[in-house]
């Protein structure tokens, strides 16, 4: 298999006719790991969003190419199966289908008729899985999300992109929520992950979460934009000195997405 | 006993059942009383253009449906057949001939079990109740008795299978089940339904749960479309006895259903639990009621619904407190979801409370549109939309079709449900 490439050119999306993001570039090869770093309200979820087709956010421009099949045209489940992947900030709960139920569902759906997992063989994968994330094996007949703690509700992202191992994944404020032993679980689940045929795109506002995900790219949003890209250096330097730092070194005086009226 | 004057069409039922005469004078009452009852007033349905047609009967020894005949052929437990109201088959299972239980025709009961038929025969659900029950006790063509002898507990179910073909006449047929003290029965009833003519239909079943028994109730109802359906359940319950419900119903046409628990003695407790697919243009008023009468009761209602097309259904929840029912304790909860635009759902909660002894007394009802963020998030993982709301609306309904007693009944539910939801 190729190794994923993912590009992002010129995006711009609006929600209820406010235009959020005013024109995000990204290129995530397979093997790397971008971070997309911003305070609150900088639009990282509305690209994570768009990227994944939620029904709220309107793409108004640009391109998104997945190994070079237009995303934009495709519908949330079709961009799934391509081997797209989002983490959510805040996942829906399914009241009365459970977890496991759920789970082997997409992962059929992604491999396709006839070539449907058996069931052993899921059960397997899954409680092997659930063990390297520490999540308890009651997990996998609960109802999916229902009840679960933030931080329960985010293992079980992780969870999922470890059994339906996508070619680009994207983890939006992940490690909202975390205390450091859950963090360390989480990262490790993704760096388990890590190989030539998986690319990461992993939005978070803190730098605590890079120290176990060590990136090759960090971009930092601002304004509905890329304002900022560098290396992991990057991450350490916003770490030390604050966003107040480079919202000064660019001129900026209000970081989030201003709307005009 | 007064005499039977009745020419048709009590008469015809009565000479072609060969019954014994008290049944057909009750049945020669309840004519009467049918013919004179107004036609009531019911605020979701409007029984104005009702043709209370009864046609003629006939006994029926129609084949029965395929679909019919291959679920009872699945059956491991206790069943009986009934065919246009006709007993074809009854089987009893090994357990249930050990443990003494009686299946029997609700007919031959009258005489055979005089004491108990006498006790509790058109008591629970008397005919002066309303038009429909007296109907159902003036043409009814037959129905089960089951007893549940004293301590005997019950592990497998006994179901009745009821089947109506294409008809001649009015669908009529009634039940009744006693537990003893100390007995546990899981009693089920199952519907096959043709598209029924234009007569009025009535269905009753008749439960005395005896001191300290348990009784599950499951009904599997997919009334068809045709004239107007009419189905009566109640259950009264003795000291600390145990009375469940499970409803799961797939009616097409038109249907107004109760299920009842009567908590006459002290310390009993009822759960029901309805499901309900309204689909085509249906229109099915299902009304789940609780009435708190001895002292230290509880009662738990939880009804969901999902609808497609353009159907209508009415899901009533209703608790009834009545004065000296002190530390009554009741929760009710309703939730439909509409899968088309088009259909439309009734959530009616009724609270009406006579004591103010009262424990607890909650309900919460909500009727709304599949959420679209749930869709959206389970077609982030690669499951298509007409997948992913299947699986929605499963979740809404699964809680219930999990509660029936046996996998053929389950089956029978989820091909059911499946075959609305798929199209
Ligand atoms: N669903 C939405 N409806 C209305 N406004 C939204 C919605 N999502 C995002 N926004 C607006 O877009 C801007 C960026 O939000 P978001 O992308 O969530 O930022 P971040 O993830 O960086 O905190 C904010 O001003 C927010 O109010
Ligand atoms: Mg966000």
């Amino acid at each position: 298999m190729s190794k994923p490439d993912f590009v992002v050119r010129g995006l711009r999306v609006a929600v209820e006719g406010k235009e959020i993001l005013k024109g995000v570039d990204l290129h995530v090869r397979g093997g790397e790991i971008h971070a997309i770093m911003g305070p609150n309200g900088t639009g990282k979820s509305t690209l994570a969003s768009a990227i994944m087709g939620h029904p709220h956010y309107e793409v108004t421009g640009g391109e998104i190419l997945l190994d070079g099949q237009n995303v934009l045209e495709m519908s949330v489940d079709e961009r799934a199966r391509a081997g797209l992947f989002l983490a959510m900030q805040y996942p829906a709960e399914v009241p009365g289908v459970s977890n496991a139920n759920f789970i082997r569902t997409a992962l059929n759906a992604r491999r396709g008729e006839g070539n449907e997992m058996p069931v052993l063989q899921f059960h397997r994968r899954l409680v092997q899985k659930m063990k390297e994330l520490s999540i308890d094996p009651s997990f996998a007949e609960r109802y999916l999300n229902e009840g679960f703690s933030g931080g329960e509700k985010k293992r079980n992202e992780i969870l999922q992109m470890a059994m339906l191992e996508p070619r680009i994944a994207i983890l939006d404020e992940i490690d909202s929520g975390l205390d450091i032993d859950a963090l360390k679980i989480v990262a490790n689940g993704v760096n388990q992950l890590r190989s030539d045929n998986i690319g990461f795109l992993i939005i978070t506002h803190y730098q605590r979460l890079l120290n176990y995900i060590v990136p090759d790219v960090v971009h930092v949003m601002m304004q509905g934009r890329i304002v900022k890209s560098g290396d992991a250096k990057l991450a350490e330097e916003l770490e030390a000195k604050g966003y107040d730092w480079l919202k000064q070194e660019l001129g900026i005086e209000d970081e989030t997405v201003e709307v005009e009226a | 006993m007064g005499e039977v004057t009745a020419l048709n069409p009590v008469l015809r039922v009565a000479q072609a059942l060969q019954e014994p005469k008290a049944v057909t004078v009750r049945r020669d009452a309840a004519w009467k009383l049918y013919e004179s009852l107004e036609v009531p007033r019911l605020e979701k349905t409007d029984l104005r253009r009702v043709a209370w047609e009864v046609g003629e009967f006939e006994p029926s020894d129609a084949p029965v449906p395929e679909a019919a005949l291959g679920y009872v052929r699945e059956l491991a437990h206790s069943y009986a057949l009934v065919v246009d109201g006709r007993i074809r088959e009854i089987h009893l299972s090994e357990e249930a001939k050990e443990k003494g239980v009686v299946v029997t025709s609700i007919l031959e009961a009258c005489d055979a079990h005089p004491e108990i038929w006498n006790r509790h025969f058109g008591t629970i659900v008397p005919a002066e109740e309303a038009k429909w029950t007296a109907l159902n006790m003036a043409l009814f063509a037959g129905g089960l008795f089951v007893l549940v002898p004293r301590g005997a507990e019950l592990e497998q179910p006994v179901e009745v299978v009821y089947v109506w073909t294409g008809r001649t006449f009015s669908a009529c047929s009634r039940s009744l089940v006693v537990t003893e003290p100390l007995s546990r029965l899981r009693y089920a009833e199952t519907t096959f339904a043709s598209d029924g003519g234009r007569f009025v239909n009535s269905h009753v079943l008749e439960v005395f749960a005896g001191q300290a028994s348990r009784v599950e109730i499951a009904t599997a109802d997919e009334w068809a479309k045709g004239g107007i359906h009419f189905v009566t359940r109640r259950a009264k319950a003795g000291n600390d006895a145990e009375i469940d419900w499970v409803v799961a119903d797939t009616s097409d046409g038109q249907a107004v259903e109760t299920i009842e628990s009567a908590l006459v003695g002290q310390g009993s407790r009822s759960f029901a639990r309805v499901m309900g697919l309204g689909h085509g243009r249906a229109h099915v008023e299902i009304t789940a009621s609780m009435r708190h009468v001895g002292r230290h009761t509880e009662s738990e209602i939880s009804m969901n619904g999902a609808l497609r097309d353009r159907a209508n259904v009415i899901f009533r929840s209703c608790t009834q407190i009545e004065k000296g029912a002190i530390g009554a304790g009741s929760e009710q909860h309703d939730r439909m979801i509409m899968v088309d635009g088009t259909a439309r759902a009734d959530a009616i909660p009724m609270l009406l409370i006579d004591e103010n002894d009262v424990e607890r007394c909650g309900h919460a009802a909500s009727v709304g549109k599949i959420d679209p963020l749930q869709v959206y998030y389970l077609m982030s993982r690669g499951i298509p939309q007409s997948v992913a709301v299947q699986m929605i609306i499963w979740g809404y309904l699964r809680d219930s079709v999990e509660a029936l007693p046996s996998d053929a009944m389950r089956d029978l539910v989820v091909s059911r449900v499946e075959r609305e939801l798929a199209r």
